[in-house]
Protein backbone atom coordinates (compact mmCIF):
# COMPACT_ATOMS: atom_id res chain seq x y z
CA UNK A 1 0.00 0.00 0.00
CA UNK A 2 2.84 2.35 0.89
CA UNK A 3 4.53 1.78 -2.45
CA UNK A 4 1.23 2.18 -4.26
CA UNK A 5 0.46 5.47 -2.53
CA UNK A 6 3.97 6.76 -3.03
CA UNK A 7 4.31 5.75 -6.64
CA UNK A 8 1.39 5.36 -9.06
CA UNK A 9 -1.23 7.09 -6.93
CA UNK A 10 0.99 10.12 -6.46
CA UNK A 11 1.56 10.31 -10.18
CA UNK A 12 -2.12 9.91 -10.89
CA UNK A 13 -3.00 12.63 -8.39
CA UNK A 14 -0.46 15.04 -9.85
CA UNK A 15 -1.62 14.43 -13.39
CA UNK A 16 -5.29 14.80 -12.45
CA UNK A 17 -4.46 17.96 -10.52
CA UNK A 18 -2.63 19.61 -13.40
CA UNK A 19 -4.92 18.34 -16.14
CA UNK A 20 -7.95 19.26 -14.01
CA UNK A 21 -6.78 22.83 -13.63
CA UNK A 22 -6.16 23.14 -17.35
CA UNK A 23 -9.52 21.54 -18.15
CA UNK A 24 -11.49 23.71 -15.74
CA UNK A 25 -9.68 26.83 -16.90
CA UNK A 26 -10.52 26.14 -20.52
CA UNK A 27 -14.09 25.21 -19.61
CA UNK A 28 -14.69 28.42 -17.67
CA UNK A 29 -12.92 30.45 -20.32
CA UNK A 30 -15.16 29.09 -23.05
CA UNK A 31 -18.26 29.56 -20.93
CA UNK A 32 -17.61 33.24 -20.48
CA UNK A 33 -16.90 34.10 -24.07
CA UNK A 34 -19.94 36.28 -24.42
CA UNK A 35 -19.49 39.93 -23.63
CA UNK A 36 -21.60 41.00 -20.71
CA UNK A 37 -23.06 44.34 -20.11
CA UNK A 38 -21.35 46.15 -17.29
CA UNK A 39 -23.98 48.18 -15.56
CA UNK A 40 -21.67 50.36 -13.65
CA UNK A 41 -17.93 50.63 -13.49
CA UNK A 42 -16.06 51.98 -10.56
CA UNK A 43 -14.50 55.21 -11.68
CA UNK A 44 -11.47 55.85 -9.55
CA UNK A 45 -11.05 59.54 -9.00
CA UNK A 46 -7.49 60.36 -9.93
CA UNK A 47 -6.32 62.73 -7.26
CA UNK A 48 -4.84 65.81 -8.88
CA UNK A 49 -2.96 68.47 -6.99
CA UNK A 50 -3.44 66.67 -3.72
CA UNK A 51 -1.54 68.05 -0.79
CA UNK A 52 0.50 65.54 1.23
CA UNK A 53 -2.15 65.63 3.97
CA UNK A 54 -4.90 64.89 1.49
CA UNK A 55 -2.88 62.06 0.05
CA UNK A 56 -2.48 60.67 3.51
CA UNK A 57 -6.22 60.90 4.06
CA UNK A 58 -6.86 59.21 0.71
CA UNK A 59 -4.63 56.38 1.77
CA UNK A 60 -6.26 56.05 5.18
CA UNK A 61 -9.74 56.00 3.67
CA UNK A 62 -8.72 53.46 1.05
CA UNK A 63 -7.09 51.34 3.74
CA UNK A 64 -10.10 51.45 6.03
CA UNK A 65 -12.27 50.21 3.19
CA UNK A 66 -9.89 47.41 2.35
CA UNK A 67 -10.25 43.93 3.77
CA UNK A 68 -7.37 44.62 6.11
CA UNK A 69 -9.22 47.63 7.44
CA UNK A 70 -12.65 46.03 7.79
CA UNK A 71 -11.67 42.51 8.84
CA UNK A 72 -8.11 42.81 10.14
CA UNK A 73 -8.12 39.55 12.09
CA UNK A 74 -9.63 37.49 9.28
CA UNK A 75 -7.33 39.11 6.74
CA UNK A 76 -4.21 38.23 8.71
CA UNK A 77 -5.33 34.73 9.71
CA UNK A 78 -6.45 33.95 6.20
CA UNK A 79 -3.20 35.20 4.68
CA UNK A 80 -1.18 33.07 7.09
CA UNK A 81 -3.33 30.03 6.30
CA UNK A 82 -2.99 30.45 2.56
CA UNK A 83 0.75 31.07 2.76
CA UNK A 84 1.35 28.05 4.94
CA UNK A 85 -0.66 25.78 2.68
CA UNK A 86 2.04 26.33 0.04
CA UNK A 87 5.23 26.63 2.02
CA UNK A 88 4.74 23.74 4.43
CA UNK A 89 4.40 20.93 1.87
CA UNK A 90 6.90 22.41 -0.58
CA UNK A 91 9.70 23.16 1.86
CA UNK A 92 9.24 20.25 4.23
CA UNK A 93 12.45 18.28 4.69
CA UNK A 94 10.67 14.92 4.59
CA UNK A 95 9.02 15.72 1.26
CA UNK A 96 12.26 16.98 -0.21
CA UNK A 97 14.06 13.81 0.87
CA UNK A 98 11.48 11.77 -1.04
CA UNK A 99 12.02 13.91 -4.12
CA UNK A 100 15.77 13.55 -3.68
CA UNK A 101 15.48 9.78 -3.41
CA UNK A 102 13.45 9.67 -6.61
CA UNK A 103 15.13 12.23 -8.81
CA UNK A 104 18.33 13.22 -7.10
CA UNK A 105 17.26 16.84 -6.87
CA UNK A 106 15.93 18.74 -3.92
CA UNK A 107 14.52 22.11 -3.02
CA UNK A 108 15.56 24.27 -0.15
CA UNK A 109 14.13 22.87 3.07
CA UNK A 110 12.95 24.51 6.25
CA UNK A 111 14.12 23.10 9.59
CA UNK A 112 11.86 20.33 10.84
CA UNK A 113 11.09 22.06 14.11
CA UNK A 114 9.89 25.17 12.31
CA UNK A 115 7.71 23.15 9.95
CA UNK A 116 6.24 21.39 12.94
CA UNK A 117 5.24 24.69 14.52
CA UNK A 118 3.86 26.03 11.23
CA UNK A 119 1.79 22.87 10.81
CA UNK A 120 0.40 23.19 14.32
CA UNK A 121 -0.56 26.80 13.57
CA UNK A 122 -2.13 25.72 10.28
CA UNK A 123 -4.26 23.06 11.95
CA UNK A 124 -5.32 25.50 14.66
CA UNK A 125 -6.41 28.00 12.01
CA UNK A 126 -8.35 25.18 10.35
CA UNK A 127 -10.08 24.62 13.67
CA UNK A 128 -10.76 28.34 13.92
CA UNK A 129 -12.38 28.27 10.47
CA UNK A 130 -14.48 25.29 11.50
CA UNK A 131 -15.70 26.99 14.69
CA UNK A 132 -16.34 30.20 12.79
CA UNK A 133 -18.44 28.29 10.27
CA UNK A 134 -20.39 26.63 13.05
CA UNK A 135 -20.89 29.60 15.32
CA UNK A 136 -20.90 32.89 13.41
CA UNK A 137 -24.44 33.29 12.00
CA UNK A 138 -23.53 34.94 8.71
CA UNK A 139 -21.03 32.19 7.90
CA UNK A 140 -23.26 29.42 9.13
CA UNK A 141 -26.18 30.44 6.98
CA UNK A 142 -24.20 29.95 3.76
CA UNK A 143 -22.32 26.85 4.93
CA UNK A 144 -23.37 23.51 3.57
CA UNK A 145 -22.00 20.03 4.20
CA UNK A 146 -19.86 20.66 1.15
CA UNK A 147 -18.07 23.57 2.81
CA UNK A 148 -17.25 21.45 5.84
CA UNK A 149 -16.04 18.63 3.63
CA UNK A 150 -13.78 20.96 1.69
CA UNK A 151 -12.30 22.27 4.93
CA UNK A 152 -11.73 18.72 6.16
CA UNK A 153 -10.01 17.73 2.91
CA UNK A 154 -7.75 20.76 3.22
CA UNK A 155 -6.73 20.24 6.81
CA UNK A 156 -6.52 16.43 6.85
CA UNK A 157 -3.12 16.14 5.08
CA UNK A 158 -1.61 18.57 7.55
CA UNK A 159 -3.14 16.92 10.60
CA UNK A 160 -2.03 13.45 9.54
CA UNK A 161 1.40 14.80 8.65
CA UNK A 162 1.64 16.23 12.13
CA UNK A 163 0.68 12.86 13.62
CA UNK A 164 3.20 11.09 11.42
CA UNK A 165 6.03 13.44 12.38
CA UNK A 166 5.36 12.87 16.06
CA UNK A 167 4.89 9.16 15.43
CA UNK A 168 1.55 9.18 17.19
CA UNK A 169 -0.58 6.12 16.57
CA UNK A 170 0.75 3.47 14.23
CA UNK A 171 3.28 5.31 12.08
CA UNK A 172 2.93 3.08 9.04
CA UNK A 173 -0.86 3.45 8.92
CA UNK A 174 -0.76 7.18 9.59
CA UNK A 175 1.78 7.84 6.85
CA UNK A 176 -0.29 5.89 4.33
CA UNK A 177 -3.42 7.82 5.32
CA UNK A 178 -1.36 11.00 5.07
CA UNK A 179 -0.34 10.21 1.52
CA UNK A 180 -3.85 9.22 0.51
CA UNK A 181 -5.53 12.34 1.88
CA UNK A 182 -2.77 14.47 0.37
CA UNK A 183 -3.48 12.92 -3.00
CA UNK A 184 -7.21 13.34 -2.44
CA UNK A 185 -6.65 17.03 -1.83
CA UNK A 186 -4.66 17.41 -5.05
CA UNK A 187 -7.36 15.63 -7.04
CA UNK A 188 -10.20 17.65 -5.58
CA UNK A 189 -8.61 21.08 -6.03
CA UNK A 190 -9.70 21.65 -9.64
CA UNK A 191 -13.20 20.27 -9.17
CA UNK A 192 -14.30 21.73 -5.85
CA UNK A 193 -14.34 25.04 -4.06
CA UNK A 194 -10.69 24.54 -3.15
CA UNK A 195 -10.28 25.55 -6.77
CA UNK A 196 -10.61 29.15 -5.65
CA UNK A 197 -6.85 28.78 -5.59
CA UNK A 198 -7.12 29.22 -9.36
CA UNK A 199 -10.60 30.66 -9.85
CA UNK A 200 -9.69 33.53 -7.58
CA UNK A 201 -7.93 35.06 -10.54
CA UNK A 202 -10.78 34.25 -12.90
CA UNK A 203 -13.66 36.18 -11.47
CA UNK A 204 -12.30 39.61 -12.13
CA UNK A 205 -10.96 38.70 -15.54
CA UNK A 206 -13.78 36.65 -17.01
CA UNK A 207 -16.82 38.32 -15.55
CA UNK A 208 -17.90 41.82 -16.37
CA UNK A 209 -18.65 43.71 -13.21
CA UNK A 210 -17.78 46.78 -11.27
CA UNK A 211 -14.74 45.11 -9.79
CA UNK A 212 -13.44 43.41 -12.90
CA UNK A 213 -10.24 44.17 -14.72
CA UNK A 214 -10.40 45.33 -18.30
CA UNK A 215 -14.15 45.66 -17.74
CA UNK A 216 -14.38 41.91 -17.58
CA UNK A 217 -15.58 39.45 -20.13
CA UNK A 218 -12.33 39.56 -22.00
CA UNK A 219 -13.01 42.67 -23.97
CA UNK A 220 -9.35 43.52 -24.37
CA UNK B 1 -48.07 40.01 -5.48
CA UNK B 2 -51.34 38.49 -4.37
CA UNK B 3 -50.84 35.03 -3.06
CA UNK B 4 -53.34 33.12 -5.08
CA UNK B 5 -53.09 30.23 -7.42
CA UNK B 6 -49.85 30.40 -9.21
CA UNK B 7 -49.17 29.40 -12.71
CA UNK B 8 -46.87 26.42 -12.86
CA UNK B 9 -43.25 27.40 -13.25
CA UNK B 10 -42.05 27.61 -16.81
CA UNK B 11 -38.79 25.78 -16.28
CA UNK B 12 -37.92 26.16 -19.95
CA UNK B 13 -37.68 29.90 -19.52
CA UNK B 14 -35.60 29.52 -16.37
CA UNK B 15 -33.30 27.06 -18.07
CA UNK B 16 -32.84 29.40 -21.01
CA UNK B 17 -31.85 32.20 -18.65
CA UNK B 18 -29.51 29.89 -16.75
CA UNK B 19 -27.91 28.86 -20.01
CA UNK B 20 -27.52 32.42 -21.13
CA UNK B 21 -25.61 33.35 -17.98
CA UNK B 22 -24.04 30.00 -17.26
CA UNK B 23 -20.50 31.32 -17.32
CA UNK B 24 -21.09 34.06 -14.81
CA UNK B 25 -23.01 31.82 -12.42
CA UNK B 26 -20.61 28.94 -12.65
CA UNK B 27 -17.45 31.01 -12.21
CA UNK B 28 -19.02 32.79 -9.25
CA UNK B 29 -20.18 29.57 -7.61
CA UNK B 30 -16.78 27.98 -8.20
CA UNK B 31 -14.93 30.89 -6.66
CA UNK B 32 -17.16 31.75 -3.70
CA UNK B 33 -15.45 30.32 -0.65
CA UNK B 34 -18.47 30.93 1.60
CA UNK B 35 -16.25 33.15 3.70
CA UNK B 36 -18.94 35.75 4.50
CA UNK B 37 -16.48 38.61 4.26
CA UNK B 38 -19.01 40.43 2.07
CA UNK B 39 -21.46 40.65 4.98
CA UNK B 40 -20.42 43.94 6.55
CA UNK B 41 -20.29 45.75 3.23
CA UNK B 42 -24.10 45.59 2.92
CA UNK B 43 -25.85 48.39 4.75
CA UNK B 44 -29.09 46.41 4.94
CA UNK B 45 -27.25 43.63 6.73
CA UNK B 46 -25.70 46.12 9.15
CA UNK B 47 -28.96 48.01 9.54
CA UNK B 48 -30.94 44.89 10.40
CA UNK B 49 -28.94 43.81 13.41
CA UNK B 50 -26.67 41.68 11.28
CA UNK B 51 -29.52 39.40 10.35
CA UNK B 52 -27.76 36.72 8.28
CA UNK B 53 -30.67 36.69 5.81
CA UNK B 54 -29.33 40.00 4.57
CA UNK B 55 -25.87 38.60 3.88
CA UNK B 56 -25.06 39.50 0.26
CA UNK B 57 -23.83 36.06 -0.77
CA UNK B 58 -26.74 34.35 1.00
CA UNK B 59 -29.17 36.34 -1.10
CA UNK B 60 -27.85 35.10 -4.41
CA UNK B 61 -26.60 31.65 -3.43
CA UNK B 62 -29.86 30.64 -1.78
CA UNK B 63 -31.91 31.86 -4.73
CA UNK B 64 -30.06 31.87 -8.05
CA UNK B 65 -27.37 29.47 -6.78
CA UNK B 66 -29.95 26.91 -5.70
CA UNK B 67 -31.87 27.23 -8.96
CA UNK B 68 -28.64 26.69 -10.87
CA UNK B 69 -27.71 23.63 -8.83
CA UNK B 70 -31.17 22.20 -9.42
CA UNK B 71 -30.73 22.95 -13.11
CA UNK B 72 -33.80 25.12 -13.12
CA UNK B 73 -36.12 22.46 -11.75
CA UNK B 74 -37.82 24.50 -9.08
CA UNK B 75 -41.47 24.98 -8.28
CA UNK B 76 -43.45 28.07 -7.46
CA UNK B 77 -43.34 27.25 -3.75
CA UNK B 78 -39.59 27.59 -3.87
CA UNK B 79 -39.76 30.86 -5.79
CA UNK B 80 -42.39 32.21 -3.45
CA UNK B 81 -40.42 31.22 -0.40
CA UNK B 82 -37.18 32.75 -1.61
CA UNK B 83 -38.38 35.83 -3.50
CA UNK B 84 -37.93 38.20 -0.57
CA UNK B 85 -34.23 37.48 -0.51
CA UNK B 86 -33.71 39.17 -3.84
CA UNK B 87 -36.57 41.64 -3.91
CA UNK B 88 -36.96 42.82 -0.37
CA UNK B 89 -33.59 42.16 1.24
CA UNK B 90 -31.54 43.91 -1.41
CA UNK B 91 -31.89 47.31 -3.07
CA UNK B 92 -29.18 46.72 -5.69
CA UNK B 93 -27.14 49.62 -4.41
CA UNK B 94 -23.96 47.86 -5.54
CA UNK B 95 -22.04 48.61 -2.40
CA UNK B 96 -21.30 45.03 -1.44
CA UNK B 97 -17.75 43.99 -1.91
CA UNK B 98 -16.35 40.52 -2.24
CA UNK B 99 -12.59 40.01 -2.00
CA UNK B 100 -12.83 37.70 -4.99
CA UNK B 101 -14.60 40.36 -6.97
CA UNK B 102 -17.76 38.30 -7.31
CA UNK B 103 -20.43 40.50 -8.85
CA UNK B 104 -23.01 40.01 -6.13
CA UNK B 105 -25.45 42.75 -7.25
CA UNK B 106 -25.17 41.50 -10.81
CA UNK B 107 -26.12 38.01 -9.69
CA UNK B 108 -29.01 39.30 -7.60
CA UNK B 109 -30.20 41.33 -10.58
CA UNK B 110 -29.96 38.19 -12.67
CA UNK B 111 -32.03 36.33 -10.09
CA UNK B 112 -34.60 39.09 -10.21
CA UNK B 113 -34.94 38.68 -13.94
CA UNK B 114 -35.48 34.99 -13.46
CA UNK B 115 -38.12 35.45 -10.76
CA UNK B 116 -39.78 38.15 -12.80
CA UNK B 117 -40.03 35.80 -15.75
CA UNK B 118 -42.21 33.61 -13.54
CA UNK B 119 -44.37 36.41 -12.24
CA UNK B 120 -42.58 36.99 -8.96
CA UNK B 121 -42.11 40.72 -8.83
CA UNK B 122 -40.89 42.89 -6.11
CA UNK B 123 -43.61 45.31 -5.15
CA UNK B 124 -44.22 48.36 -3.13
CA UNK B 125 -44.05 49.00 -0.36
CA UNK B 126 -41.39 46.52 0.31
CA UNK B 127 -38.89 47.80 -2.10
CA UNK B 128 -39.41 51.08 -0.34
CA UNK B 129 -38.13 49.64 2.89
CA UNK B 130 -40.82 47.40 4.31
CA UNK B 131 -42.61 49.58 6.83
CA UNK B 132 -44.33 47.91 9.74
CA UNK B 133 -47.65 48.21 7.93
CA UNK B 134 -46.33 45.65 5.53
CA UNK B 135 -46.19 43.00 8.21
CA UNK B 136 -47.72 40.32 6.07
CA UNK B 137 -44.56 40.25 4.05
CA UNK B 138 -42.31 38.38 6.35
CA UNK B 139 -38.69 37.66 5.76
CA UNK B 140 -38.07 34.05 4.98
CA UNK B 141 -38.64 32.87 8.50
CA UNK B 142 -39.63 29.44 7.35
CA UNK B 143 -36.08 28.81 6.19
CA UNK B 144 -34.43 30.36 9.19
CA UNK B 145 -31.43 28.39 10.28
CA UNK B 146 -30.48 30.62 13.14
CA UNK B 147 -32.96 30.69 15.96
CA UNK B 148 -33.59 34.16 17.23
CA UNK B 149 -32.72 36.01 14.07
CA UNK B 150 -36.00 35.66 12.27
CA UNK B 151 -38.09 38.74 12.05
CA UNK B 152 -35.18 41.08 12.43
CA UNK B 153 -36.00 42.20 8.93
CA UNK B 154 -39.13 43.94 10.07
CA UNK B 155 -36.91 46.61 11.48
CA UNK B 156 -37.19 45.66 15.12
S1 LIG C 1 -19.46 36.32 -2.21
FE1 LIG C 1 -17.28 36.67 -1.84
S2 LIG C 1 -17.12 37.57 0.21
FE2 LIG C 1 -19.18 36.69 -0.01
S3 LIG C 1 -19.01 34.62 0.85
FE3 LIG C 1 -18.61 34.42 -1.36
S4 LIG C 1 -16.38 34.62 -1.58
FE4 LIG C 1 -16.89 35.35 0.47
S1 LIG D 1 -26.54 45.57 -3.67
FE1 LIG D 1 -27.90 44.48 -2.26
S2 LIG D 1 -26.55 43.01 -1.22
FE2 LIG D 1 -25.24 44.54 -2.18
S3 LIG D 1 -24.88 46.09 -0.56
FE3 LIG D 1 -26.66 46.78 -1.78
S4 LIG D 1 -28.45 45.98 -0.68
FE4 LIG D 1 -26.65 44.85 0.07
Amino acid sequence: MYELARGPLMWAATVIFLAGIVYRSIQLYLLTGKKERVLYTATPVKPKDRTPEERKMDFIIAFRHSLLGTHPIMAIISTVFHTFIFIIPIFLLGHNLLIYESWGISLFSLPDGLCDTLTAIFVLIGLFFLLRRLIVPQVRIISTAYDYLVLAITVAPFLTGFFAYHQWFDYKTVIIIHMLVGELMLITIPFTKIGHMVFFFFVRILIGSEHSFWRGSRTW
Amino acid sequence: MPAGQRKPVDTKKIKALLDQHKGKIQVSLAACASCSLCAESCFLYMGNNRDPHYMPSYKWISSLGTIYRKRGNVDSTFLEKTQDRIWKNCVLCMRCYCPFGIDIPGLIALARGMYRSQGFYGMYPYTAGAPEACGSYTTDESSTQEPGTAGAGTGK
